[in-house]
């Protein structure tokens, strides 16, 4: 198959692939749905199509970031805007890690063990939109 | 986007296929961007520009008041 050097063609074939990709999204949300009805959170949860849609999720997750730094207005500095983002998320971290380890049924470990997942699931996201938005500023520097 | 690039062709006596294989597209391609229905890339513009020895304002500039008429 020849390679498609045609800018139109290359175009119209992403929106193929766009419609296919809405397509898949479709069946596979449909499949989880019919398992959580007939096998429950569990049956659905174990089904390999759900670690599919959620690193799919992800994976679009971090694409967009990519989109809305670009769309944000206005000079911001990116190291304002990382340590506001640790300081919030260090904030929250600690309040769902105490909340953790004062409830019913958990221990201090389970406390930490909470509060690191969300501590790590967080600190990736911000350090990636610092990572753009410095990019960006040296761009608009380079200008 | 109306453009003069049919004519421009025609002049050359290039054939749309001919013109396509010269610039890397399909002869469809030409096709939509001679009836203004496909808005080509700056790029691709220069290319057919660079083909069929025109500037960028002998093919495809329109005044101001026939682009808003058209956009609108």
């Amino acid at each position: 198959m020849k390679k498609i050097r045609d800018e139109r063609l290359i175009l119209r074939n992403l929106n193929n692939i766009r419609i296919a990709f809405i397509v898949q999204t479709i069946g596979i949300i449909a499949i989880l749905g019919y398992d959580l009805v007939t096998k429950g959170m569990e049956g659905m949860t174990s089904n390999p199509l759900w670690i599919v849609f959620l690193i799919t999720a992800v994976v679009l997750g971090y694409l967009s970031m990519n989109i809305s730094v670009e769309h944000e207005t206005g000079e911001k500095s990116p190291k304002r805007g990382l340590w506001i983002s640790i300081s919030v998320l260090i904030a929250i971290t600690l309040g769902v890690g105490i909340l953790v380890a004062l409830s019913d049924g958990f221990g201090m470990l389970d406390g930490v063990i909470f509060g690191g997942i969300i501590f790590v699931c967080g600190i990736v996201p911000i350090f990636y939109i610092y990572h753009l938005r410095k990019k960006q500023n040296e761009e608009l520097e380079d200008e | 986007m109306r453009n003069r690039l049919k004519i421009a062709r025609v002049s050359m006596d290039l054939t749309q296929q001919q013109l396509a294989d010269k610039v890397g597209v399909t002869r469809q391609t030409i096709s939509l961007i001679e009836k203004g229905t496909y808005n080509p890339t700056l790029k691709l513009c220069l290319q057919i520009c660079y083909v069929l020895n025109k500037t960028l304002d002998d093919l495809f500039w329109v005044d101001e008041e026939d682009f808003e008429r058209e956009k609108n």
